[in-house]
């Protein structure tokens, strides 16, 4: 009987629960991890490249983080196929809303449109939810740099910093204890709220430092290397959005500064 | 028929327009307010048939309206509302005659800036420092362009827009009695003066 | 294929021609044309359109009277020809018309009713296309039938007026012909709106509409104050009609005057005004003599 509302995304079972969406969810568990992380003066996205095969040719520029439009990005954790499809929902709003207002399109609207397609698939028949999960990265007039999630019954939320994919729990208590915590106070839990974590929030760098720690708990590789990990930056500079996808040379600089800083926190 | 003014200056935009609704040789009514606030921080002067003039500014706050509802209290900045007003009237053109000549004012929060756009019924759209709509223009636009500078107070706007009411009452053939004037600032939409009370109907 | 955002053409409609496009879409499927597809009670869209390509152009050069000589040289020629004309004043509101029906130099009939009762709170006038108005009206009066079934209510005159100029609004271009005013009494006190056939729609204190208004006019804005007693407001509404059924030949018949309060409105008198002339003249020579 069970198996019944198994195959059905739009039926609940005698739990109240849908389990297709379920599914769905549980399957990004498995998929590459994704960590963003919000600085002060941008937003951070660090992912998992799954090396499957050394014959594929590796992809030009970018695997995991896709540009909606000038001011926003998302890395992907999940099926990439199913992915592209919510990207092009994701640019063609980006670009209508442009249309319409000549303005850019605030980041929330742009990530509650995508969700709301995502949700759609949730609930009309004969259709299997998209399995992906995605971050999403962005800056606008009104709330400045902002960081959200996705799953695939369509919620979202807003993060200053989060993990999605494979060990994510794992990563998260990772960021909990690390995220606007200097090096001296990381174990000081008597921290204050308000005013003072938004000074303690992190520059880009120190932000990419923790996204490539987090990465390299979660993917439980023996030695991190540029190959496995895709960083991108988003910042300003003049007043414009800058998208950047660190190159091997950049990223194998902030690994090493990572293995520096714990070598050294052995030490002591 | 109708005459609707704009001035920007430092830190917000003067609308002004007649009060007079004409069909053929008379005069129905010398009290109307032509100028509709459109959100908190903007407002929409509009020449052309009552008609049309009210379908459209409804419309368009309406719209403007569900936008703040549906978007977590977000406002659309003026930029976007002169874009999106100039979309939907071309859209609404294709779909057959519509006789709407505006001048939008808004303040922005973000830049603590007025600012004033112009639009025909054929839905061009400019940034203007200063416009007019209708046979008005043809009187008035000299003054405007000799008097406008960058950096005006409120005073020195109304000053303008005064200096054009009273060049139309000299000179111009149809009578316009009354004008309301409006400024839009960072205390929002407020009415400065008018000729005749349009609450008193 | 289905969106979440499923917007459909008619909320992006401002200048609503959704009629025509109805219509067009209703002959390229096949149909008639004769007939709008939907046929709601109550609906504008009850009303049918000439069985042409091209309905709108077909009224416009056939039947478009609204503006001047434009009938001339129509194959059909509308009863028109008005003095209609309403106050507000601290006692209610007057509204006060002629009865005076023309088709051109021939007077059609001299004993129109030209004050529409809608309910027993609200009134409409009629000056341009008679039928035009009645019907226009009538169907107005179902629809405000239809608000108070429905809400358990009064409708207000706002939303009444509004309602008659979305329904004209809809029809712009057709070569409707006519020129209203609804009032009545609602929660919000005495009220009175003027509606045209061009979708104008004005809320005030004084309107006369027709082809003698101008005369009423002259005689209402040199008389009028706010202060009035009910018996000089009724004198007042009297004597306008008559002054422009003097200058206007389009204008004549029988004065009908309505007087609208808290409790609805009233017929107050229909008299002659023929008999107003002399009596009016006899007034002015003993005044005179005096």
């Amino acid at each position: 009987m069970a198996r019944r509302y198994d195959s059905s995304t739009t039926t609940f079972s005698p739990e109240g629960r849908l389990h297709q969406v379920e599914y769905a969810i549980e399957a990004i568990n498995n998929a590459g991890t994704c960590v963003g992380i919000l600085a002060k003066d941008g937003v951070v996205m660090a992912s998992e490249k799954r090396v499957t095969s050394g014959l594929l040719a590796p992809s030009k520029s970018s695997e995991k983080t896709y540009k909606l439009c000038q001011h926003a990005a998302c890395n992907v954790a999940g099926l990439t196929a199913d992915a592209n499809i919510l990207i092009d929902q994701a640019r063609l709003r980006a670009g209508r809303y442009e249309y319409q207002y000549s303005e850019d399109i605030p980041i929330e609207q742009l990530v509650e449109h995508v969700c709301n397609y995502k949700q759609a698939y949730t609930q009309y028949g004969g259709l299997r939810p998209f399995g992906v999960a995605f971050l999403f990265a962005g800056y606008d007039q009104h709330h400045g740099f902002q960081l959200y999630q996705s799953d695939p019954s369509g919620n979202y939320s807003g993060w200053k910093a989060t993990v999605i994919g494979a060990n994510n729990q794992s990563g998260k208590s990772l960021l909990k204890n690390e995220y606007g915590a200097t090096p001296e106070e990381k174990d000081d839990e008597m921290k204050v709220e308000g005013a003072e974590e938004e000074t303690s929030m992190p520059d880009v760098n120190k932000a990419l430092q923790l996204a490539v720690k987090v990465l390299n708990k979660t993917m439980d590789a023996t030695a991190s290397s540029p190959e496995k990990m895709e960083l991108f930056v988003m910042s300003l500079k003049d007043g414009d959005v800058v998208h950047k996808i660190l190159n091997t040379e950049e990223t194998k600089k902030v690994i090493d500064e990572v293995e520096a800083e714990s070598s050294a926190a052995g030490d002591s | 028929m109708d005459t609707v003014f704009g001035v920007e200056y430092e830190g917000g935009v003067i609308l002004a327009a007649d009060q007079s609704n004409a069909r053929s040789i008379l005069t129905y009514q010398s009290n109307l307010d032509k100028i509709t606030t459109l959100s908190p921080s903007s407002a929409l002067g509009v020449s052309g048939p009552n008609s049309d003039l009210v379908n459209f500014s409804e419309y368009i706050s309406k719209n403007l309206a569900l936008y703040q509802l549906s978007n977590d209290g977000i406002q659309l900045s003026t930029h976007a509302q002169a874009n999106y007003c100039r979309g939907e009237l071309a859209k609404a053109l294709r779909r057959g005659p519509y006789q709407v000549n505006c001048l939008l004012g808004g303040y922005d929060k973000s830049t603590g800036k007025g600012s004033l756009y112009w639009m025909d019924y054929l839905a061009a759209l400019a940034k203007v420092n200063y416009g007019c709509q209708g046979y008005a223009s043809n009187f008035c636009l000299s003054i405007m362009d000799r008097d406008w500078k960058e950096g005006l107070d409120q005073e020195q706007a109304v000053a303008i827009v005064e200096k054009c009411i009273k060049e139309l009452q000299v000179r111009f053939l149809i009578s316009q009695p009354n004008f309301v004037i409006k400024a839009i600032d960072k205390e929002g939409v407020r009415t400065l003066k008018f000729g005749a009370d349009p609450s008193d109907n | 294929m289905f969106g979440p955002a499923a917007v459909t053409t008619d909320v992006l409609d401002i200048g609503t021609r959704q009629e025509e496009d109805k219509r067009r879409q209703m002959i390229a499927s096949g149909g008639t044309g004769a007939m709008c597809a939907s046929n709601f009670l109550g609906e504008p869209a009850a009303f049918e359109v000439p069985n042409v390509a091209d309905p709108a152009h077909f009224c416009r050069s056939n039947f478009a009277s609204a503006c001047g000589a434009a009938d001339s040289h129509q194959t059909v020629k509308f009863a028109k020809g008005t003095t209609t004309l309403a106050f507000k004043f601290n006692e209610g509101i007057i509204v006060s018309v002629d009865s005076r029906s023309t088709q051109g130099a021939y007077i059609a009939s001299g004993t129109v009713k030209k004050v529409i009762e809608i309910n027993p709170f609200l009134l409409g006038t009629m000056a341009g296309g008679a039928a035009d108005c009645s019907f226009w009206e009538r169907n107005l009066g179902m629809q405000c039938r239809m608000y108070e079934l429905r809400n358990g209510k009064r409708i207000t005159v706002a939303a009444a007026s509004k309602l008659l100029a979305n329904t004209v609004n809809s029809y712009r271009g057709y070569g409707l012909s006519m020129g209203t005013m609804v009032t009545g009494w609602d929660e919000t006190g005495p009220q009175l709106y003027y509606v045209d056939d061009d979708g104008t729609r004005l809320k005030g204190n004084m309107f006369s509409v027709g082809s003698g208004s101008t005369y009423a006019y002259g005689v209402l804005d040199n008389y009028y104050r706010k202060d009035l007693t009910v018996e000089e407001a009724i004198d007042l509404g009297k004597r306008a009609i008559y002054h422009a059924t003097h200058r206007d030949a389009y204008s004549g018949g029988i004065n009908n005057l309505y007087h609208v309060t808290k409790d609805g409105w009233k017929k107050i008198h229909s008299i002659d005004v023929n008999e107003m002339h002399y009596e009016f003249a006899e007034e002015k020579k003993n005044a005179m003599s005096s």
